[in-house]
């Protein structure tokens, strides 16, 4: 380890491991990577999953709907959150099988050489990389959903193209995230194997791990090992009494880690744009004081921008010093 | 101005050392061969020269500027072949073509370049099909992209017939011809001895010569090998053939009928006089000389040149 770091600092002394970015570089990168992508059968594969996804989903409303909750049937709202309830699991899946290998494959088998014989940066070609692999997701997403809303449209009789659309843009945002991050742990390594399990570690952290992180602060705090915060609580007894219950909940910070999978932002995110998604929400009497700004449902567009830009930077800082 | 100048490079992994110390210079506009069996740390100088991987110490100029602060600059004017290519499968030859000239920014033409390498009847083919040196004649037309001022082809005869082989040559021939310097390593003498100015020979990481191929052939003094079938031969004519001026050595081969094996540097008249004052008759003789490939196995084995 000692020899690569020397070589990124020795071999000349003017910090010159750091490469620039060339926008055309950047372009013509991403449209060969997108034009390699759309000639096998993902592209094509994605744009239909999602229209029979849409289409199935709607299908399905305007069938058991009206006996499932007549109240909120057959409306775009009900679709959106439905639909988004699975994008939730199926978007980051796509992401990381679509990206964990766009770096590490091409370091594998060596073509990264053919790239880079050419006048393309390192960061370009990270940046490149990353760009193909989001169109291929963004625009199969674009076709399936605006193939499906003609249909949709005709099923449920009415549309509601605010939160159709609401939600397109969001499982674009969502599906970003999770390409930024595949793509930035592929450049990590060479070995497709190490990209491959990964990635698959990232999908367990935030589907296995990360909903069991606050019942283990929770329990932390019922321990006493950290600090929980008082709230209280006040009842409207039948005889019109009131009673006051003091408890312990975990602390703001515990709160906002919960808030930091991509895929509760995704959802919290989208409760603003549709009345019919549920995100994640707490009790009012949780913040006698107010909600601190990191916990509310706005934050969770921050929060998944930073999914798209911390893991970018990291990746494009390291591909930059490693020998290929 | 030098077109490369590598500069006490030295790159280790870990406790192995791949190059150590490594000093050479590619002239402007000469082609040199970059010689060295497998594993010698040809690829290795060439990644530093390209900037794939960074020195451990030393350092490599290209085209007059250095070679990782200014990658960029020096690869726009590099046309590359790189080690054991692969394409893209689902690209086709055209769609390669034009990566490579929308990445330089040039104004190329597809077709012409693909027929310069006789690849023109499957522009419109998927690469995933073509065969090794399909892929290779592929790799050589982007090369080609933007007419570089220095080409840097690594091992680019790999999986090309001999009449491909041939052709490649005569491209690097051109392309010197036109003005641009060339860089073509090669674990294979014959295939840099047709065409290059100079050569350099790798071994263990170290560069144990440079010269022309002329140079190379002398300073190894392999000269000339005089195979003599006689109908008899003693000791003492063995001593006689080995003490005259321009016999560095002799040994005998066969009983019946022997054969005298006589390493000769100038003349070989002498020794055939010598046998004949001696009423030896000659049945037949041959000569052979050492073939560039007798120096390269000399210097990268370190053992004694012999023409065989």
């Amino acid at each position: 380890m000692s020899t690569e770091t020397a070589a990124g600092s020795s071999g000349s002394g003017s910090g010159s491991a750091s490469s620039s970015v060339n926008l055309e570089s950047v372009r013509a990168v991403a449209k060969k990577d997108f034009q390699d992508a759309v000639r096998s059968w993902l592209f094509w594969g994605l744009s239909v999953f999602f229209f029979l996804l849409l289409v199935g989903v709607t299908g399905g409303l305007s069938y058991f709907g009206a006996e499932v909750s007549p109240t909120q049937a057959e409306t775009t709202g009900a679709l959106v959150s439905l639909v988004s309830q699975m994008t939730r699991v199926v978007i980051p899946l796509i992401a990381l099988v679509l990206g964990w290998k766009a770096i590490a494959g091409e370091r594998e088998s060596g073509s990264i050489k053919v790239l880079l014989s050419l006048p393309h940066s390192r960061k370009d070609v990270l940046l490149g990389k990353l760009l193909g692999r989001a169109a291929v997701l963004s625009l199969s997403l674009i076709v399936g959903f605006v193939l499906a809303a003609v249909v949709v449209a005709a099923i449920l009789g009415s549309f509601d193209v605010v939160e159709y659309a609401g939600l397109l843009a969001m499982a674009i945002l969502y599906g970003l995230a999770y390409t930024s991050i595949a793509v930035s742990l592929s450049s990590m390594t060479k070995s497709t194997t190490i990209a491959g399990a990964a990635v698959f570690g990232v999908f367990l952290l935030f589907y296995a791990v990360w909903n069991l992180l606050l019942t283990g602060l929770q329990i932390l705090m019922s321990r006493g090992t950290i600090d929980g915060v008082e709230y209280t609580r006040t009842f409207e007894m039948a005889d019109g009494t009131t009673e006051q219950i003091t408890a312990q909940r975990v602390p703001d910070w515990a709160l906002f880690i919960d808030s930091l999978d991509p895929g509760n932002a995704f959802a919290n995110a989208l409760s603003i744009i549709s009345s019919t998604v549920e995100g994640t929400t707490y009790p009012d009497y949780y913040f006698p004081d107010g909600m601190p700004f990191f916990l509310e449902d706005w934050f969770s567009f921050i929060i998944l921008l930073l999914w798209i830009v911390v893991p970018l930077a990291v990746a494009l800082w390291r591909f930059d010093r490693v020998d290929l | 101005m030098p077109a490369i100048t590598v500069d006490n490079l030295t790159k280790s992994y870990g406790q192995t050392l791949a190059l150590e110390d490594l000093s050479f210079q590619v002239q402007e506009g000469e082609v040199f061969g970059f010689l060295g069996p497998n594993g010698a740390g040809k690829s290795t100088t060439i990644n530093v020269i390209l900037d794939f991987i960074r020195p451990t110490a030393g350092r490599v100029e290209v085209l007059g500027l250095d070679a990782q602060a200014n990658s960029r600059e020096i690869r726009s004017r590099t046309g590359v072949l790189p080690e054991g290519v692969e394409t893209y499968d689902r690209l086709t030859a055209r769609q390669h073509l034009e990566f490579a000239i929308d990445s330089k920014g040039s104004d190329d033409d597809p077709e012409a370049l693909l027929e310069r390498v006789g690849l023109v009847d499957a522009i419109d083919k998927k690469a995933g099909g073509f065969s090794k040196g399909m892929s290779q004649r592929l790799m050589l037309a982007m090369a080609l992209v933007g007419q570089p001022d220095l080409l840097i082809l690594d091992e680019p005869s790999t999986g090309l017939d001999p009449n491909g082989a041939r052709e490649m040559r005569e491209i690097v021939r051109e392309e010197n011809e036109r003005g641009a310097t060339v860089f073509f390593s090669s674990h294979i003498m014959e295939q840099v001895e047709a065409v290059c100015d100079r050569v350099g020979i790798l071994r263990d990481g170290e560069m144990v010569a440079v010269d022309t191929v002329e140079g190379l052939r002398d300073s190894v003094g392999g000269g000339t090998t005089l195979r003599v079938t006689v109908d008899r031969l003693d000791d003492d004519t063995l001593q006689v053939v080995r003490s005259l001026p321009d016999v560095s050595d002799a040994t005998v081969e066969g009983r019946n009928p022997p054969v005298l094996v006589v390493q000769v540097q100038g003349s070989k008249t002498a020794v055939l006089g010598e046998l004949e004052d001696r009423g030896i008759e000659v049945k037949d003789f041959t000569t052979r000389e050492a073939s560039l490939e007798d120096v390269f196995q000399s210097y990268t084995t370190g053992t004694e040149v012999h023409a065989r």
